[in-house]
């Protein structure tokens, strides 16, 4: 399926990747009015420091064998059958955080108003992830694990 | 080929999925002495407390046996199996054949040997009929008693608050959760619980439940007497092995598997509460009977019926709870009682702040976090895979520490991390 890869050679831990992710995930799609919503918009990448100067911008992998899944006890974490994408039905979701125990990438991040989960959707509104988009050193790949590793893993 | 299923809550349900996910052909019955089961019982705290509506609970929809090309056999109780002649008799006299058999019985609450607990308004809380049948009870209820301090006790205590009762809980040990966490960590929630309303008495237990037919109160141990109308009885579940015990399979605690999920035979299967199997922190034999453990052997257990070869490491104790805004997560040992165990705690409780990870050798076997629960998934993966972590231990409780902190870690261990979704992030590292 395709996923958002990240070069680790190439980023640099800016986050830019996370501001454009709470951006596309605000009410008004844009940062200067994003920042004055009520509710300020919670971004579902995480750019992560492996020391000083190495970093990795994470979220969602979709698992294949999905252990939010299996920990959800509410059915509101599902996989698509068709996508392989790793689905959370908000509707659904009590904040239990059963997931936020169970992922072991640290992914899930809690809404604690509404009590309920918000994780990597692939902005499906988009045809480009906006945390690809909007990474500057081309670290962020969007596609299948064979064209990133031919982007990213040979040319070392 | 002809499957049966024995139970057809989480384990069962993953099963007919993982059957049908390989098998789109063979029969697969499904025996329940649930008459509607595909709820989660989990949820129904959640319903008593009035936080979700019924049409909430389910977990699956209406159709799923009939989607999945599933018989039903609803509210029959399985009643013995026959292995030499591969049958399960049902109570209503009828038999269904099988091939391979899945029993995920479940377990039953535990109960408690109070006199007076036969009394009218005295419950349990396990099933969706105990949630329906207390909810119909309520109306009269002034004052309610629930008995136990787990984490059954605890959600019923504060479902019936969120009803507006006046609850009180009588805890036997010296600490609320004692199977979950250690006593520091349940003083902090044991505080917060108590200043929205609820009262905890640790160390205390009813001598009685008194009464005519109906509840009227409790006498205690200490001597006093308690007015109440209704007693929710939360001292924990014993796995449901009978029937399996009776047919001649392995039974100790639990129904004993190995890592295939089989018990003792080749084509009889076991998976969820009702399994004793190898812990992966404890490193021996013990029953979680939770529900992530639930579905991931259900999963397991249904690949390998339909001829996979699935290996499954072992359970590892977890617990989310969160109660008035307040959320803790335990995973694995979080109690040691051995001095081989060390302990790295990090606290700040005027903000109700507190986090632990249990080592043995360098390697961590169990994790609390109360109040900042980012990131404990990130312990969970380091406490299943058992890897040295002498280089991040001391960063580990830190508020920046996360994924990116072990990604070192994942690229040097050798057997550890097998799933793919590790691999590729250490692809370009």
């Amino acid at each position: 399926m395709k996923k958002i890869y990240c070069d680790i050679k190439k980023c640099l831990g800016c986050g830019s990747c996370e501001i454009a992710c709470a951006v596309e995930h605000s009410r008004s799609k844009a940062l200067y009015m994003a920042i004055k919503e009520d509710k300020l918009p919670i971004k579902r990448r995480k750019a992560q420091f492996i020391n000083k100067s190495v970093a990795i911008s994470t979220g969602c992998h979709h698992c294949e064998d999905a252990p939010c899944v299996a920990a959800c006890m509410s059915a509101a974490m599902y996989k698509d059958k068709k996508t392989g994408q790793t689905m959370h039905d908000v509707d659904k979701c009590v904040g239990c955080w059963m997931c936020v125990m169970s992922c072991p990438f640290g992914a899930l991040t809690r809404e604690r108003q509404e009590k309920v989960i918000v994780k990597c959707d692939l902005c499906p509104d988009r045809d480009m992830p906006a945390c690809v988009e909007a990474c500057h050193t081309g670290a962020l790949f969007f596609g299948v694990l064979k064209e990133f590793k031919e982007n990213s893993c040979d040319t070392r | 080929m002809r499957y049966a299923i024995i139970g057809s809550s989480a384990a069962g349900i993953s099963a007919v999925e993982a059957i049908r996910s390989k098998d789109k052909k063979s029969d697969i019955t499904v025996i329940s002495d649930e008459k509607k089961p595909l709820y989660s019982r989990c949820l129904i705290s959640y319903l008593l407390a009035g936080t979700i509506d019924k049409d909430k609970i389910w977990i699956r929809p209406d159709d799923f046996f009939k989607k999945n090309k599933a018989e039903a056999i609803l509210g029959v109780r399985a009643e013995k199996i026959d292995l030499k002649n591969r049958e399960v008799y049902l109570k209503n006299k009828e038999k269904v054949k099988f091939n391979k058999l899945l029993i995920a019985t479940g377990s039953s609450p535990k109960i408690d040997d109070v006199p007076g607990n036969d009394k009218k308004g005295v419950f349990p809380l396990r099933t969706l009929a105990h949630a329906v049948q207390i909810q119909a009870a309520l109306d009269k209820v002034k004052s309610v008693a629930v008995l136990g301090g787990g984490l059954i006790g605890l959600r019923a205590a504060y479902a019936l608050r969120s009803r507006g009762k006046d609850v009180s809980i009588f805890v036997r040990s010296p600490q609320i959760l004692s199977q979950i966490i250690d006593e520091e960590s349940a003083g902090i929630m044991q505080r917060h619980i108590e200043k929205k309303g609820i009262k905890i008495f640790t160390g205390r237990y009813a001598r009685e439940i008194k009464g005519k037919l109906s509840v009227e109160g409790l006498a205690l141990d200490n001597g006093s007497d308690v007015d109440c109308q209704l007693v929710v009885v939360g001292k924990g579940v014993s796995p449901n092995i009978e029937i399996a015990k009776e047919a001649g399979l392995e039974t100790n605690w639990g129904i004993v598997v190995d890592s295939s999920l089989r018990a003792g035979s080749k084509d009889v299967f076991a998976a969820g509460d009702v399994v004793e199997g190898h812990d992966i922190a404890l490193e021996e034999n013990t029953i979680n009977a939770i529900w992530p453990v639930a579905c991931e052997q259900g999963r397991i257990a249904g690949l390998n019926m339909s001829g996979e070869d699935q290996v499954y490491d072992g359970t590892l104790a977890m617990n989310s709870i969160e109660f008035f805004g307040l959320s803790v997560i335990s995973i694995g040992i979080t109690k040691p009682k051995k001095a081989i165990y060390k302990e790295i705690v990090k606290k700040d409780l005027s903000n109700n702040k507190y986090k632990k990870i249990v080592l043995r050798d360098d390697v961590i076997v169990g994790a609390i976090f109360v109040n900042a629960i980012e990131n404990i998934g990130v312990i969970g993966a380091l406490i299943k895979n058992k890897v040295n972590v002498k280089d991040i231990k001391d960063i580990a409780l830190e508020n920046y520490f996360d994924y990116g902190r072990i990604i070192k870690i994942i690229k040097d261990s050798k057997d550890g991390f097998r799933e793919k979704e590790f691999r590729e992030t250490i692809l370009t590292l």
